[in-house]
């Protein structure tokens, strides 16, 4: 026995020795996702995002301070009147890290990829919207046909999603193309072992940098990543020093590190739907407004900002987080919460608890609603909050958490009353997936053909102001019909070391611009 | 042969028929959050091979595993063999980590009881083997984070990369399984002291060492060796508990992964993989035991 | 010094160590049981005003992060894990016994048949049935029972088959059918009884793996409705909170371990009461 002992004494002592300091030279940044594929032109994760942004180029890049596009991979681009062409002049003197040249062709080669039947692509294919073809002009300029006008098109242009690979890798490395990436970017894609890290090494020759970086080359000489999917892991790798950036720090962890003078918590507020929960309006008792108006009065949704997210993101008015382009103020008056209220708008259609139990009933009926979530994204705690809260109006909810796959069936059958779901996004174009009524994500059940024409209307304008708009228009007429719970607007919480400087972030919000990031001792 | 064949027919079709009950469209939710418009799902349904009859599928899915061909995964788009064999490499690490400690420890406890029996040690070592089995891992393992990571800081909560990472998860893992050892080896080892041959070796006068260690702790070691293996087939099944509280990657996640997404091919893969496990550990136990064995191994013979 | 050994036969009831399992098995089935009759808080309602409050007079084992009071939590979450238990035993027992007295009584061509599907059964991988059977029938606790139950079965067939084989062997039945008695008559009066000892104990420790890993697989949040106070729910809503508040997970583990640890206890209990000599 005693020699065991001494063995873990032994052991324990190896093991301090070992935790030494890196390098100024070297960061670690920990994802929280390890995705199932990380081509970005095949897989729809946003973590891949986080590293490859850094190791691919894209055409135009989306200033997040101003708003506007500016010159990436295309020096500048002309969009035909009518909308259906771009044309995209290209920057000269770029090369891919494996040297080959960057060129109209290297363009149309990546579009063609993207749009391959063959590639099955998840996401890229279907952000280019109505994309046609592409035709190379001359080495330097090329156009892309669309069918019909696209107002986020240059946004679908700017993400790593649409990236510019480089030809001859693809071709040669085929369908193990995700484990020998190679873009133009300030960072080299160095190593990946699915699961476990990506490396990435710093380019040396990069010097085509968009206007948003603002360092030429890269400053760190590698850097690492690493997954952390179980959210309890993060803020102790983050405070072991095991990592120097950490995304997603779950709000309780981030509310004891503020107090660490070693670290920071750095909010990005990320555009795109709100966490929000959808009422199924062809369901009763949800297909009368004044049940649904009556819950939104119920959800006190200060009380779970503050517990379950410990105040780290905005209460959500509306389906669009506050900011997201085109984000209309006006929802703020909607539904602030009244218990009274509620109440009275249940008495009024015939709610009311006429046999002692707690629970209203009309009819010998009870008021017993049917929620589905699933199991991320805080989304059980928010549901007990619900739950909790609306029991005490006398309104039951059998909750049930399914997986992502069995939510989206779940909600096609429209066998839900309430599904809770958000997704992100820079274009408020994101609208159309949720309220659309021939929309994917359309779970309030809403066929609203007004509301229709101004979302396809809205994605075909390409004036700006007349989108904005359009798209207030929409989210007027969401909480008017009072179709959406919005809980919160999300915030990604990154835990940084003190050593790391210049941490910025994309339009997307998810995104870091690696290349400005610093570490000092 | 034929009836490993069946066997393996068996777990396959029980697959394909739980995949096809449960709920969820692997073609919509690999593309709904993209943007992608009802036929563009559709026209995925088609190129997955869902819209066709049942049948048909189930023709194609049983005929495409006869020709040796375990297919490309839906999620991830790469083929089958590659997935899993990414996944098993750092499982079959945990395993054999875990093995390792397992054996060492339940074979130590298994010895101390059997040799000193009916003494304070044999009730804490077979109180220590019970509750070794009786203990969570998912429980056990957020002890040993709570204080050698959180409050001592000496080890990593989690991931992988270096043997720093492996050592909490082993330990975890190990302990569990020592228990069941430590029994075996304690009854087997305590049965074998009262045989011919063991007391034999004693009236000649052997040193109680040597009788412990050549008669003894052979005789014991195949019985142990049995569970280790089946234990060793079990845990290449992936260790999806400790994988998961310790946020390690592994079968485990890839099998969890894999019905998630109804990521047929994959899932597939896995039921193969496990078949294969499954008869090469009752045949690998089946010839330790011969080897150990001598009467045995001329049975076999 | 080697001692020689010699096993030994104690009835139950004799065995400290069984009366302090069964103790605790009492304890916690009882309190599960009675839960609404106790004077505890609610083990549901959620309240912002006390959120993580360490165990003290109020709180004896304090709240969890959502406000909720974790002695109440674990008494009345005691009634799903032992319910779901006692369900995944039933129906492990209800399938694996007669298959496998059939197969060990027939023999022949059906025991082959019977036997080659426990191995595909067995073949396949535990967590793969369980999901899948979940799946299929929607999450929820009974799903949850099923799903471990359906993955014991093959085990306890097998069992079930090499105890009545081994019975069968036995000369007693040899002359039993030698005076002319029925199969019938034989599996009822001599190979029922006597197997009775050892599946038992079988069943015992099935149980405690069954808890265990119906537990594990609400941990992973494949099994009970949200805010259900189930053991292992309880742990891994607990977990995120390590930090902040050790005990709203620690509580469940003990609580978990220490009724496995007692079933185990008791397994053996019954195994050593029931040595053949």
């Amino acid at each position: 026995m005693n020699r065991i002992l001494a063995w873990c004494v032994l052991l324990s002592v190896v093991l301090i020795g070992c935790a030494g300091p890196s390098s100024e030279e070297r960061g670690v940044y920990g994802l929280t996702l390890a995705p199932s594929g990380i081509d970005p032109h095949v897989n729809a994760s946003s973590e891949l995002g986080i590293p490859l942004t850094s190791v691919y180029d894209t055409l135009v890049y989306l200033d997040p301070e101003t708003g506007e596009f500016v010159p990436g991979l295309a020096e500048r681009w002309d969009i035909s009147s009518d909308g259906l062409v771009h044309t995209f002049y290209l920057r000269r003197g770029v090369t891919f890290h494996d040297g080959t040249p960057f060129n109209a062709e290297a363009v149309r080669f990546n579009l063609a990829r993207i749009t391959s039947p063959d590639l099955a692509s998840q996401k890229a294919r279907f952000m280019l919207g109505p994309y046609e073809r592409v035709h190379v002009v001359d080495e330097y300029t090329v156009q892309i046909y669309l069918s019909e006008p696209f107002a986020p098109f240059l946004d679908t242009l700017s993400q790593v999603y649409l990236g510019m690979a480089s030809p001859a890798a693809v071709e040669q490395w085929g369908d193990e193309y995700q484990l020998h990436q190679v873009g133009s970017g300030p960072f080299v894609f160095a190593e990946y072992v699915p699961g476990d890290h990506i490396l990435l090494r710093r380019n040396p020759d990069y010097a085509w940098g968009p206007t948003v970086y603002r360092h030429e080359t890269a400053q760190l000489e590698e850097i690492e990543f690493r997954f952390f999917t179980d959210p309890a892991t993060r803020s102790p790798a983050l405070e072991t020093g095991e990592v120097d950036v950490m995304g997603e720090i779950p709000p309780q962890d981030a509310a004891r590190l503020k107090s660490n003078p070693d670290f920071r918590i750095e909010p990005v507020p990320i555009p795109g739907a709100s966490l929000m929960i959808f009422m199924n309006t062809e369901r009763p008792p949800l297909d009368d407004v004044r049940v649904r108006q009556a819950l939104l009065y119920a959800t006190d949704r200060q009380a779970i900002v503050s517990t379950v997210f410990r105040e780290s993101s905005p209460v959500a008015h509306g389906p669009l987080a506050a900011v997201t382009l085109g984000y209309e103020p006006a929802v703020e008056e909607f539904y602030p919460f009244d218990v009274e209220r509620a109440m009275a708008l249940l008495a009024e259609v015939g709610w009311s608890d006429t046999d002692g139990d707690g629970v209203r009933d009309r009819e010998g009926q009870p008021l017993a609603l049917d929620l589905y979530l699933m199991g991320w994204g805080h989304m059980p705690e928010v549901g007990q909050w619900l739950i909790s809260q609306w029991a005490e109006l006398g309104i039951a909810v059998n909750s049930q958490v399914v997986s992502y796959p069995e939510a989206l069936e779940v909600a096609a059958q429209g066998k839900h009353h309430l599904i809770p779901f958000n997704l992100s996004g820079s274009d408020p174009d994101i609208l159309r997936q949720f309220f659309h009524s021939q929309a994917e994500f359309n779970w309030s059940k809403i066929a609203d053909l007004e509301m229709d024409t101004w979302l396809e209307t809205a994605a075909r304008t390409l004036e700006r102001a007349d989108r904005v708009e359009l798209y207030s228009r929409v989210q007027l007429r969401v909480m008017d019909g009072a179709l959406v719970i919005p809980i919160r607007d999300y915030v990604n919480l990154n835990g940084v070391s003190n050593r790391v400087q210049g941490l910025g972030f994309d339009a997307q919000g998810w995104f870091p611009w690696l290349i400005d990031v610093t570490l000092s001792e | 042969m034929a009836q490993a064949a069946f066997v393996l027919w068996l777990a396959v079709t029980l697959a394909f028929v739980a995949m096809e009950l449960a709920p969820g469209d692997p073609a919509q939710a690999l593309l709904a959050a993209s943007g992608a418009t009802a036929e563009e799902i559709a026209v995925r349904r088609v190129q997955l091979g869902l819209d066709d009859p049942l049948l048909v599928q189930y023709v194609r899915y049983v005929g495409d595993l006869a020709r040796g061909d375990l297919g490309v995964s839906w999620l991830h788009g790469r083929a089958v063999s590659r997935v899993i064999g990414e996944s098993l490499f750092p499982t079959a690490v945990l395993a054999v980590a875990a093995t390792a400690v397992g054996v060492g420890w339940g074979l130590t406890l298994g010895l101390l009881a059997a040799l000193r029996r009916s003494t304070w040690l044999d009730t804490l070592v077979t109180a220590i083997a019970v509750l070794s089995f009786s203990t969570p891992t998912y429980w056990s393992g957020i002890l040993a984070i709570l204080l050698f990571s959180l409050r001592l800081g000496w080890l990593p909560s989690s991931g992988e990369g270096s043997w720093r990472h492996l050592v909490l998860p082993a330990l975890v893992l190990g302990f569990a399984l020592s228990g069941s050892i430590a029994r075996l080896v304690q009854t087997r080892v305590s049965e074998v002291m009262n045989e011919p041959f063991v007391v034999a070796a004693r009236a000649r006068g052997l040193p109680a060492r040597q009788v412990i260690l050549f008669h003894i702790l052979r005789a014991a070691l195949g019985p142990a060796l049995t569970v280790v293996a089946l234990q060793f087939g079990f845990l290449l099944g992936g260790a999806v508990i400790t994988e998961s509280v310790f946020a390690r990657r592994g079968l485990g996640k890839l099998v969890v992964e894999a019905i998630t997404w109804r990521d047929l091919p994959v899932v597939r893969g896995i039921v193969v993989f496990s078949a294969l496990v499954y008869v090469l550990v009752h045949w690998v136990s089946d010839v330790v035991q011969a080897w150990l064995d001598p009467r045995l191994r001329e049975e076999l013979v | 010094m080697i001692k020689w050994y010699k096993p030994r036969r104690r009835p139950l009831l004799r065995q400290p160590v069984v009366l302090v399992a069964l103790g605790w098995l009492v304890l916690v089935g009882g309190a599960a049981l009675l839960a609404p009759w106790l004077a505890l808080g609610d083990p549901v309602v959620v309240s912002a005003e006390r959120v993580l409050l360490s165990p003290k007079a109020d709180f004896l084992l304090g709240t969890d992060m959502l406000g909720r009071d974790v002695l109440a939590r674990l008494v009345w979450g005691g009634r799903w894990t032992l319910g779901m238990g006692l369900v995944g035993l039933g129906l492990a027992v209800g399938l694996g016994l007669p298959v496998g007295l059939v197969s060990g009584t027939v023999g022949g061509w059906l025991d082959v048949v019977l036997m080659r599907m426990v191995d595909g059964m067995l073949a396949f991988p535990g967590l793969l049935l369980a999901m899948a059977t979940i799946a299929v029938l929607g999450r929820s606790i009974i799903s949850v029972a099923v799903a471990v139950g359906l993955a014991a079965a093959p085990a306890y067939a097998r069992v079930a088959r090499s105890a009545t084989r081994e019975v069968r062997a036995q000369p007693y039945v040899d002359a039993a059918r030698a005076i002319g008695s029925t199969e019938g008559h034989v599996m009822v009066r001599h190979v029922l009884p006597n197997v009775t000892a050892p599946l038992l104990a079988f069943a015992a420790t099935q149980l405690g793996w069954i808890l265990l890993n119906g537990a594990a697989l609400n941990f992973l949040g494949l099994g009970v409705e949200l805010g259900t106070p189930e053991w292992g729910a309880m742990l891994a809503d607990g977990r995120g909170y390590l930090r902040d508040g050790p005990w709203a997970s620690a509580f469940p583990g003990l609580a978990l371990t220490l009724t496995v640890l007692a079933v185990n206890l008791l397994a053996d209990g019954v195994q050593e009461a029931t040595r053949p000599r």
